[in-house]
């Protein structure tokens, strides 16, 4: 249908197709048919059959139903058919629309081409479609890390946990990053809120303990020491935590703060310590763990006790323990050297004197024994004792009271007396130096010192309490240990002065050290003198006889002197005799 | 010799956008493919001639564009469909809600059709999201369940000639 001028410029403006639809059979063309419209309509064609103009185009063959539906049903209105594209009607990058319109029982089907739009919507829509797939396929990649991550974290977190690590990372800004699920049960505290928060807000330390960590941050991670801390729990026990600083080694602005729980272990040394120590005494050999046995077990019951051991062994230190775990405890303990003293003066020592009983006596004196009223008196070389001094403590023993020189009056005295010998009474019974009721008397309970060479065991734990003092006596704290060698020099020597020697020989050692560590070299001469003969575990029953005889030999008979060049006690020495069946004879031979 | 009539028969495919929709259609119409992911805006319509068991079939190849938050699809693009092909991409598992959603309106649009339940880009299946047992729904109601690669053109033409069958078989009935 042909229109009129300014219109028909009009509808070529709009590049459509436009068909007025007059009934089912016969649609009328408006205007000019647009070049992209692939059809036999041929110019200046007015009308065609409906079937005709949809038969290229499987799109206008669906949408045509649907339009008429539309046509019919409605009076007014348009129905857009949607965008379509049909590669073999208008090629691949022609996009169409159809629309059915109706106005005043006019009916038009109109056919636009979208291409021109579409050139700059289509690449909108690609490239929101291609930024949605980018940025789906980015946060799966960060999904796959994250869950990676999650793992590798609870991984971790469950082998720090299993190890009982507990483990807190700080922030170059104090903030605390993670803190491992450990931490709670060290602290008993609650870690969820730790996250976020200055570490020195979160951890229970005192302001001593961040000072001492913050210390341990300033310095460079070669330098640092770990910051070994007690803290107070609030059900009265305590909490021995070690802390170690460590830089973070993907950041080193960030910190690692490894938290180590050692209440145990502490726990656990200290009774160890507590095995290896009683009272005063060091040493965790079977004979002393014996001896505190014995100790123990002796000290609450109130007799007289005979101490017997070798010069050196500690027997003071046994007598002090004994007070302190009697009920004498808190009373006096008075301690008398009865060598070297003649019968008077250790009579006025023990029993006092009245004023003027002999010369010298210009006032009246308290003898030892009122001086330990209510404590113990320790008779220490009581083998030493002249026997008219014998007798007058055996009455004292046994009535309970004193008579001071020049009085004639008894005084009643409560003392209890520990007495100790490096000598064997009995032999001194024997040969009637000692009397044997006093004997009988002082010995209601014994308790034997081992010497040093019969529980080597205890050498390295005694040298390292006595390095320790010596160290502190000498003020060389740069001596830092004992060498291996120098050790095994001390572990074969034989200890004649048993643990007073080894004792003032690290007071030797440690004067004559130049380096942080004793050497064998820094032991005295005679450490190193020791005759392998003598030390060496002896190989069979006829060795040691030989040894015995031999040490006799030596010593021209005397069997104190053999038993000490042999290193062995004069008890065992002469229990040695009688079990190898070496006769008097042989002895003095 | 009489000339056998061609039965012509509209298939949809619908789908998320980018499970390969496009890519299937041009596999199986020209054979080829390319990696360069082209959105598809309103539908595209495209045509494969068959002989399916001694018949003449003209498939017409409505590939509707991905169905997403920019474009929902117009239910008036699937009328007179006579089958399609509901496409899911292996790779992503979100592709199965949308094609549930497309099942409800196939449905609804076009009644209990036949149709082929398609998990697209086989070729990638080491990135799989989706599992037999997440589609088991949709997969129970279609006449074929196939694993497929445009890429490399495995399972396209069995989903096309399948389906195709099926609804031959249904328009007999």
């Amino acid at each position: 249908m042909s229109v009129e001028a300014p219109y028909s410029e009009i509808l070529k403006l709009f590049d459509a197709l436009i068909v007025q639809v007059d009934s089912v059979t016969q649609y009328r063309i408006i205007g000019v048919v647009p070049s992209w419209y692939p059809s036999d309509i041929s110019p200046g064609q007015s009308s065609i059959e409906p079937l005709e103009f949809v038969q290229k185009s499987f799109f206008l063959q669906c949408f045509l139903p649907e339009a008429e539906e539309f046509w019919q049903t409605h009076n007014q209105g348009t129905l857009p058919s949607g965008l379509w594209s049909e590669p073999n009607l208008v090629g691949d990058e022609n996009y169409l629309e159809a629309t059915a319109l109706v106005q005043d029982d006019q009916r038009y089907l109109i056919i636009r081409s979208y291409q021109s739009e579409l050139i700059t919507l289509q690449p909108v829509l690609q490239k929101a479609r291609e930024d949605h797939l980018a940025h789906r396929h980015e946060r799966d990649a960060h999904k796959h890390q994250l869950a990676e991550s999650e793992q590798i974290r609870d991984d971790v977190t469950a082998v720090l946990d299993h190890l009982e690590l507990a483990m807190v990372m700080i922030d170059e800004n104090n903030v605390v990053t993670y803190a491992s699920p450990t931490v709670r049960h060290v602290f008993g505290i609650d870690t969820q809120r730790f996250v976020g928060r200055l570490w020195p807000h979160v951890l229970p330390l005192t302001a001593e303990h961040i000072r001492q960590v913050q210390e341990q941050r300033a310095l460079p991670e070669g330098r640092r020491t770990s910051v070994v801390l007690s803290l107070k729990k609030p059900q009265k026990s305590w909490l021995e935590i070690e802390i170690e600083v460590h830089d973070d080694p993907r950041d080193c602005r960030r910190t690692i703060l490894f938290l180590k729980d050692r209440t145990e272990i502490e726990d656990l040394r200290r009774q160890l310590i507590g095995q290896a120590h009683f009272e005063k005494l060091i040493g965790k050999s079977p004979a002393m763990q014996d001896l505190y046995q014995k100790i123990q077990e002796i000290a609450p019951v109130d007799v007289p006790v005979l101490i017997e051991g070798e010069t050196g062994t500690g027997k003071e230190l046994v007598a002090q323990a004994l007070h302190r775990l009697s009920t004498r405890k808190g009373m006096p303990f008075v301690a008398l050297n009865c060598a070297g003293l003649t019968d008077s003066l250790l009579g006025s020592q023990l029993f006092g004197h009245k004023r003027g009983s002999f010369t010298g006596a210009v006032s009246d004196h308290e003898g030892f024994f009122e001086a330990a009223e209510g404590g113990i008196l320790f008779l220490d070389e009581i083998g030493d004792m002249p026997l008219t001094i014998q007798t007058t403590l055996l009455r004292v023993l046994q009535e309970g009271e004193i008579i001071r020189l020049g009085e004639s009056r008894p005084r009643k005295v409560d003392v209890r007396v520990f007495a100790a010998t490096h000598q064997n009474l009995q032999d001194m019974v024997d040969t009637g130096s000692f009397r044997s009721d006093l004997l009988y008397r002082i010995r209601v309970a014994r308790l034997y010192l081992p010497p040093l060479r019969e529980r080597r065991e205890d050498i390295p734990l005694l040298s390292e309490a006595f390095f320790g003092q010596a160290r502190a006596v000498t003020s060389k704290h740069d001596v830092r240990e004992i060498s291996p060698d120098a050790m095994q020099t001390l572990l074969q020597y034989h200890w004649p002065g048993n643990v007073r020697e080894l004792k003032s020989t690290f007071e030797y050692a440690l004067i004559h050290c130049h380096g942080p560590h004793i050497q064998s070299s820094d032991l005295p001469q005679e450490i190193h003198g020791s005759p392998a003969v003598f030390v060496s575990p002896r190989s069979s029953t006829r060795d040691e006889r030989e040894e015995i005889l031999a040490a006799l030999e030596q010593t021209r008979g005397k069997r104190v002197l053999a038993a000490k060049l042999l290193g062995m006690s004069r008890s065992t020495f002469y229990r040695r005799l009688s079990e190898l069946g070496i006769s008097p004879e042989e002895c003095s031979q | 010799m009489k000339e056998k009539s061609v039965i012509q028969k509209k298939i949809c495919m619908l789908g998320g956008f980018a499970v390969g929709k496009t890519s299937l259609v041009k596999r199986f119409v020209t054979g080829q493919f390319s990696e360069k992911y082209h959105t598809t805006i309103g539908v595209k319509i495209d045509q494969k001639s068959l002989c399916i068991d001694s018949t003449n079939v003209l498939l017409v190849l409505w590939d509707v564009y991905g169905e997403d938050d920019f474009q929902k699809v117009r239910a008036s693009y699937l009328q007179g469909s006579a089958g399609y092909l509901l496409m899911v991409d292996g790779t992503r598992k979100e592709t199965l809600d949308v094609a549930r959603q497309l099942r409800t309106l196939a449905l609804q649009t076009m009644g209990p059709v036949p149709y082929a339940l398609v998990v697209n880009k086989h070729d990638l299946f080491e990135s799989w999201q989706v599992e037999p047992e997440m589609y088991q729904d949709l997969a129970s109601q279609a006449c074929l369940v196939i694993e497929s690669s445009a890429k490399t053109g495995e399972g396209v033409e069995l989903a096309f000639v399948a389906l195709a069958r099926e609804m031959l078989k249904v328009s007999k009935i």
